[in-house]
């Protein structure tokens, strides 16, 4: 019989058994930066072909969730970083290589855009609330910005297109890019963590909107961006299949290991094929809960991302 | 470097004069021993050897560091400077070594190849103290080195080489 005995050393805190280096902020982070840039692409979006109006959750009233996630997702971000009081060392360089810093930097734009645009409708959408807080009143110069940030909404837009792309796919970049994680080392990963960025925007746009036409709208958008999510995970489950030894067994952790209940249950049929049935129902003509599937797909993409992060610790090259 | 496995005891002689050299705090080490056991009774191979931080050419902790942190010096020794790393942990989940680890201070830390004691002339702690002398320190570059020469006549192997990160630790077998 063939024997085979392996024994190691090492045993150093966070490395062995296995990875413990990235914990829940990341994958929280991951899911709020896809969300923001979802949310925010479609704003700009549906802004520049001059539907504000016509569709005002998607360019005005949903901009409230980008500037707040993205805020909590930098929280999470240097929360578990463990030198964090160097963390400016981040903006003295920019690192082409490195995904990370790629994201770094987009955030370093993104996030303060994203509270631009929400401020240049801050009146517009809060009548009410500007009525009883004055701050315009008390502090005059926001006259003058805002008054800048409507001028300029058009730039923003088009900034923001190619900005929340960049955001989008980078996060799933940040962990294709090592191949030291057999699970993670999937190029499909960036327009996978994108469409299903998208698509939980979509479903944020959904919960928020008031109008028919808009949930119809975006229950289509919502669908078919689910379809082509389901093509990239066949896609990313292939690539494993067709892959070295050690991405076929990395693969194991999501088809009939330790992930699967997770990863199929939760991410495949409760995040996108249940929502993808009812949605479709919905745009037959039948009524259905419209929050229902969107409330689905905002969890599945949460627990999608907790699972990759999570999941892609477990898997490495050697012992 | 370059290391006899058919020399290596397994005395972990190495990890301790690490240890002491570098200050590593204690339950972590920069350099560890494994030990594997294979074939068919009664025909069994043990593979013993010193294992750490493979200082690999195409190094993707380098690759993936955001500030530049991580980096590599003259005659290629992949070297972190703590002051510049934020601990993100980028570097640690690229190495398919696993031969890093935060330290407790917060920044990330691993094998230096001793480079404090290069630059006055000294081997590495783990090269000066291994009693079986299976461990050879040198320039790699220069053919008529002791480590090009005993590549060039030995049969050897380097780890996990699919992995393409084109590892500088070299294993005599």
């Amino acid at each position: 019989m063939q024997e085979e005995l392996f024994t190691s050393g090492r045993h150093i805190p966070n490395i062995d058994p296995s990875l413990q280096i990235w914990h829940w902020p990341i994958s929280l982070y991951l899911f709020l930066g896809g969300l923001s840039a979802g949310i925010l692409f479609f704003a700009a979006l549906f802004y520049l072909m001059g539907k504000d109006n016509e569709y005002p959750t998607a360019v005005k009233v949903a901009s409230i969730i980008p500037p707040i996630a993205l805020s909590l997702g930098l929280l999470a971000l240097v929360y578990d970083l463990t030198h964090k009081l160097y963390t400016w060392q981040l903006y003295t360089t920019f690192r082409i290589e490195s995904p990370m810093s790629w994201g770094a930097w987009v955030l370093l734009i993104v996030t303060p855009l994203s509270f631009l645009w929400t401020f240049s409708y801050y009146r517009d959408v809060y009548p009410k609330l500007e009525e009883k807080l004055q701050v315009f009143n008390r502090f005059k110069f926001l006259n003058t910005v805002e008054k800048f940030v409507i001028e300029n909404r058009k730039y923003m837009a088009y900034a923001l297109i190619p900005l929340t792309l960049v955001l989008g796919v980078y996060t799933g970049i940040l962990l294709s890019a090592f191949n030291a994680r057999p699970l993670w080392n999937n190029a499909i990963l960036g327009p996978l963590f994108l469409t299903s960025g998208l698509s939980t925007g979509a479903a944020a746009i959904i919960l928020l909107s008031k109008k028919a036409a808009e949930k119809h709208l975006f229950g289509k958008i919502d669908l078919g961006l689910i379809i082509i999510e389901l093509a990239l995970i066949v896609h990313m489950i292939m690539g494993y299949y067709a892959g070295p030894e050690v991405q076929v067994e990395a693969m194991q952790l999501l088809v009939g290991g330790e992930f699967t209940v997770m990863f199929f249950g939760f991410v495949v049929i409760l995040g996108l094929i249940i929502p993808a049935i009812l949605e479709s129902i919905e745009i037959i003509g039948y009524k259905t809960p419209v929050f229902l599937p969107a409330l689905l797909v905002l969890i599945g993409g949460l627990v999608f991302r907790f699972v990759m992060v999570e999941a892609g610790q477990l898997t490495r090259y050697l012992y | 470097m370059v290391i006899d496995t058919l020399k290596c005891v397994g005395c972990s002689d190495c990890v301790v004069a690490c240890q002491t050299e570098n200050n590593v705090p204690i339950g972590y080490c920069r350099d560890w021993i494994t030990e594997t056991v294979d074939g068919v009774y009664p025909s069994l191979e043990l593979e013993l050897k010193s294992e750490r931080c493979n200082h690999c050419d195409n190094a993707p902790c380098v690759r993936c560091c955001p500030t530049g942190a991580s980096h590599i010096v003259d005659g290629g020794i992949v070297l972190v400077t703590a002051d510049e790393c934020i601990g993100c942990g980028a570097c640690i989940e690229s190495c398919p070594y696993d031969a890093r680890y935060q330290h407790p201070d917060g920044y990330v830390d691993k094998c230096t190849f001793c480079h404090h004691r290069l630059e006055k002339g000294q081997l590495p702690a783990c090269v000066s103290v291994c009693p079986t002398k299976c461990m050879y320190f040198g320039d790699l570059d220069d053919p008529n080195s002791e480590v090009s020469q005993l590549l060039k006549n030995r049969k050897h192997k380097t780890l996990a080489p699919e992995a393409g990160t084109k590892p500088h630790v070299f294993y005599l077998i």
